[in-house]
């Protein structure tokens, strides 16, 4: 809440009534100029009130935000109020307007909102819904969690079940259920969810005709089998007898938006399953209002906070680019406010653009705050801006500088197209694709997408990133080479290529992809990534491994394969690198000319490095075995002491060097 | 006297002479004591780990091993083989049984075990959390006197490995310029790699990024730059005219080492600081 102390009239009033219009018990227009009315103020005056007296008892509490609003609204900018908390009179700044911002507070849980007679009914006895869901990367799994605490508003006992691990046989004692899943590959079910889908496809004498459902099926229309895991159990549930409450909901890669008109309505249909499995459809609409009417109650009366999630307010200078593309014009937005610690990027995002600049544009997630697109650069951290907290961004300073995600064309202020990234994904085709089929079942007699656990956590830790996009960003090279596929797109190849169920032939192309121009070598420095945080190290580390299985695969071939091979013998052989050996061995003849073609050889000889030092250095350099020819010789490099002990390491541990 | 465990790095005592000719003096003046660390390697850069990972972790372990003989913290002057030292300590140090594992390896091949217990430092964190920027201003006998801009690198800009300087916007090298007598310059791109891992295989991106982070500093009015990373330090300065040529921008720029601007402030090695400050004045922005 906003509390205003203090209000007066500065001079140059044009007496134009917007602000009596807006808030009639505080200013009255005279022929003079606007004025503050004798009865709110503690002086008992009526004029411009220029002593600043203060706002009589709580007036200023409950008139707080319509004076502002009166004060923002005045054409000439004569009205000035003081907060009671800052001390600090209002002025409108051109560069770094300050404003109050309003950002939802942290969440709490309800207490249960009063029940009417019609749906006594229903509310009454056991109220349990079960929400299932086949996940692949945690999408699915993300809305089956915001199912499950939506469904208390609508008086259920949600709980969220995985579908791994779970006996088909106890589907049938089930009322209630919502299934949500996502689709993997070429119309695959999750790897959680392929168990379960074998159970039922072999499973006979199901009958569910107790248990009403609804799926909500997540895809990718640009596959042919867009969303056909959550098609076949829409099937297969109403096969077994099952009743289908609410029609399944396809939702694209775009999947918020659909998904929250299906869990509105299938929430407010299947609570109306009384506890003897009846659906009431006639209180449908009621079960609406009382939802909605139990979500004001959220917030009101809201019985549990978690303390340990809210921060104080933080005084904020958020500092972002603006780029207009009807113009072409490019710039920086300052604002200033004051805003929890706990808000997330986007909240901050959200309330600037509601209450400051409607025109700022971003990218949002509404739901799971899991949207891969959100990425934004924050005081030059790749970060989601629906996850990331205010608080942790600001650790040095009070300052945000906002910045689109580096390396993607920008459509206006924060957004970024992600067109040419889903281009290079179409090209390197990372779906699943496996080696022929005998039925369900490959030719080695395993299931069809079923691998053992420890596999496929294994699979799943290679790429466990909160956003492709955004390890995308991350990299400092990506736009230096349009034909760089970047290290998401690379991760996503690496990943599918570690699958145990891919196809020899897909395995076989994606290695080559992954080795030639485009693939891991084009990424310049990887530790442009692993420093930023948990999703970079993954990244990185996973291309790590990547480019350890290319050295041995290809044979140390072409110049990141004699990089390593000399680097590693020439430690091994002294101890230390020997860098006038590698030049040669690594450029080889035509790389060397091209130094000496470019300066870069007649600059070293020339001793700009030295800065006056000797100049044999400069020489020493110029000292060359023929370019690639024999073995590297132990040229400058004396050995280290105890050299023996590096080279009993590289014997234990690796003898290809 | 603080006392650390030298690391020089791969380049310190090979390419770059430069950095082992002033480091010693500037230590000395600054009440830093640099303990050789007797038959330390190399840390494998970013290269050996792209062959074998566990390899290079063995051959780190061991140079900790070596510290931990001295009782002594690792000093370098070298942001990679920071980043690449940070990197591996935090794995051994976070995983017990990596550890384990490593030093079973370790104490077959050289009787060595690594406890876990030393850290490792750059020499910008040491300059401004350890020695103090008061210390350091006391003792400059020749202030800078120019518009100076600092490349931190990517490699120690890590949470974590860039003690309490922020990793993405730090300040530490400007404090510690201004702290020298000169004029510190901020540019965007003072984090961003330069590609320096990969000089010798990838042309045209790297050729880039080197230009971009010489371009921008010259552009925000560095007469100077000054590398904390060895290794950055030839795409910064021997590669620079390749870089121009590949982008048509504008790369001309004196280019030293952390350790040159410390020694050259205190008064050491006049000469070449004459000639550096004649080129910084001719060619400088």
């Amino acid at each position: 809440m906003t509390i205003v102390a203090k209000v007066w009239i500065e001079e140059d009033c044009i007496t134009c009534d917007a602000c009596a219009d807006i808030c009639p018990e505080v200013f009255d227009i005279t022929d003079e100029s606007s004025f503050i009315i004798a009865d709110v103020r503690e002086d008992g005056a009526f004029n411009r009130n220029e002593t600043k007296s203060p706002l009589k008892g709580d007036i200023g509490a409950q008139l707080g935000e319509i004076i502002i609003e009166a004060a923002e609204a005045c054409p000439v900018e004569v009205i000035q109020y003081e907060l009671a908390d800052s001390g600090q009179s209002e002025a409108i700044e051109e560069e770094a307007p300050v404003a109050e911002v309003e950002v939802a507070a942290a969440p709490v849980s309800a207490s249960a909102p009063v029940v009417d007679g019609a749906l006594a009914s229903v509310m009454e006895g056991e109220r349990e819904l079960v929400v299932m869901f086949g996940s692949q990367t945690g999408n699915a799994e993300g809305l089956a969690a915001a199912t499950a605490k939506k469904a208390s508003d609508y008086g259920l006992q949600a709980k969220v079940v995985d579908m791994d691990g779970y006996d088909l046989k106890n589907l049938a004692q089930v009322k209630r259920l919502l299934l949500i899943t996502s689709t993997w590959g070429e119309g695959e079910m999750p790897d959680n969810a392929e168990a379960l889908w074998q159970s039922a496809l072999s499973a006979s004498g199901m009958n569910l005709a107790n248990t009403h459902f609804s799926v909500c099926a997540i895809g990718d229309s640009s596959y042919d089998e867009f969303c056909k895991a959550g098609t076949d159990w829409d099937e297969k549930l109403s096969a077994f007898g099952g009743q289908r409450i609410h029609d399944i909901q396809l939702c694209d890669v775009d999947y918020e938006p659909p998904y929250l008109l299906w869990v509105n309505e299938a929430l407010s249909r299947i609570a109306c399953v009384d506890e003897s499995g009846t659906f009431q459809v006639e209180l449908v609409d009621s079960m609406k209002e009382y939802a909605s009417g139990s979500a004001d109650d959220v917030a009101d009366d809201g019985d549990f906070a978690p303390g340990q999630v809210q921060q104080s307010d933080m005084d904020i200078s958020f500092k972002i680019f603006r780029y207009d593309p009807a113009t072409a014009s490019t710039g920086w937005d300052e604002f200033a406010f004051s805003i929890p610690g706990h808000a997330t990027l986007q909240d901050a995002l959200l309330a600037i653009k509601g209450q400051i600049d409607g025109s700022l544009t971003f990218r949002t997630s509404h739901v799971t705050g899991t949207n891969p697109l959100t990425g934004i650069k924050a005081n030059g951290r790749i970060v989601m801006a629906d996850t990331v907290r205010v608080v942790d961004l600001c650790t040095h300073a009070m300052e945000l500088k906002l910045e689109p995600m580096p390396g993607h064309e920008v459509i206006k202020d924060l957004m970024v197209s992600y067109d040419e990234w889903q281009q290079h994904r179409l090209k390197s085709k990372p779906w699943m694709q496996s080696d022929p089929r005998i039925g369900d079942r490959l030719p080695n007699g395993m299931p069809m997408g079923a691998i053992p656990a420890a596999e496929a956590t294994a699979l799943h830790a290679i790429n466990a990133v909160m956003s492709h996009q955004l390890i995308q960003g991350m990299s400092d090279c990506y736009d230096s080479d349009s034909k760089y596929r970047g290290p998401g797109l690379n991760l996503l190849e690496w990943a599918r290529s570690q699958d145990p169920r891919v196809g020899s032939k897909q395995r076989k192309a994606i290695m080559e992809s992954l080795q030639t121009h485009g693939g891991v070598w084009d990424e310049a420095d990887l530790s442009s990534l692993s420093r930023h945080g948990k999703s970079g190290q993954i990244a990185a580390d996973s291309l790590y491994d990547a480019r350890s299985r290319l050295l041995a695969e290809f044979n140390f071939i072409g110049r990141p394969g004699r990089l390593a091979k000399n680097y590693a013998r020439s430690v091994k052989s002294s101890g230390n690198v020997n860098e006038t050996t590698l030049y040669r061995t690594v450029l080889g003849p035509f790389g060397l000319a091209s130094n000496i073609m470019n300066g870069v050889s007649l600059r070293m000889l020339l001793g700009f490095t030295r800065n006056g030092g000797p100049i044999m250095r400069g020489f020493q350099g110029m000292l060359v075995p023929p370019a690639g020819i024999g073995k590297i010789p132990n040229m400058f490099n004396a050995r280290i002491q105890n050299h023996h002990e590096v080279v009993a390491i590289f014997n234990e541990v690796d003898t290809r060097f | 006297m603080a006392k650390y465990s030298y690391y020089p790095g791969n380049a310190a005592r090979q390419s770059c002479l430069e950095v082992e000719d002033t480091i010693q003096p500037m230590s000395s003046s600054l009440g830093i004591q640099l303990i050789e660390m007797p038959g330390y390697s190399s840390d494998g850069g970013d290269v050996i780990k792209q062959s074998n990972k566990f390899l290079q972790l063995v051959l780190n372990a061991r140079n900790f091993a070596i510290a931990e003989e001295n009782g002594h913290d690792i000093i370098t002057a070298c942001a990679s083989a920071h980043g690449n030292m940070s990197d591996a300590l935090h794995r051994l140090q976070s995983d017990a049984g990596l550890l384990a594992e490593v030093n079973t390896t370790l104490e077959k091949t050289t009787g060595k075990i690594f406890s876990g217990e030393i850290q490792t430092h750059h020499l910008l964190h040491i300059l401004v959390e350890d020695i103090g920027l008061d210390t350091i201003r006391s003792k400059v006998t020749n202030p800078l006197d120019m518009k100076v801009a600092g490349y931190y690198g990517s490699m120690m800009q890590r949470e974590g490995f860039c003690a309490k300087d922020d990793p993405f916007n730090p300040s530490y090298f400007e404090q510690l310029i201004e702290a020298l007598g000169g004029t510190p310059v901020d540019y965007q791109s003072k984090t961003a790699s330069v590609g320096a891992p990969s000089l010798l295989t990838l042309d045209k991106p790297v050729m880039q990024m080197t230009a971009k982070v010489l371009s921008q500093a010259k552009a925000a009015g560095a007469q100077l730059l000054v590398s904390a990373c060895t290794l950055s330090h030839a795409n910064l300065d021997s590669y620079q005219n390749k870089a121009r040529k590949h982008t048509g921008k504008d790369t001309n720029l004196p280019v030293i080492h952390l350790s040159e601007l410390v020694a050259f402030a205190l008064g050491y090695h006049v000469d070449r600081f004459a000639q550096l400050r004649t080129r910084a004045l001719v060619i400088g922005g």
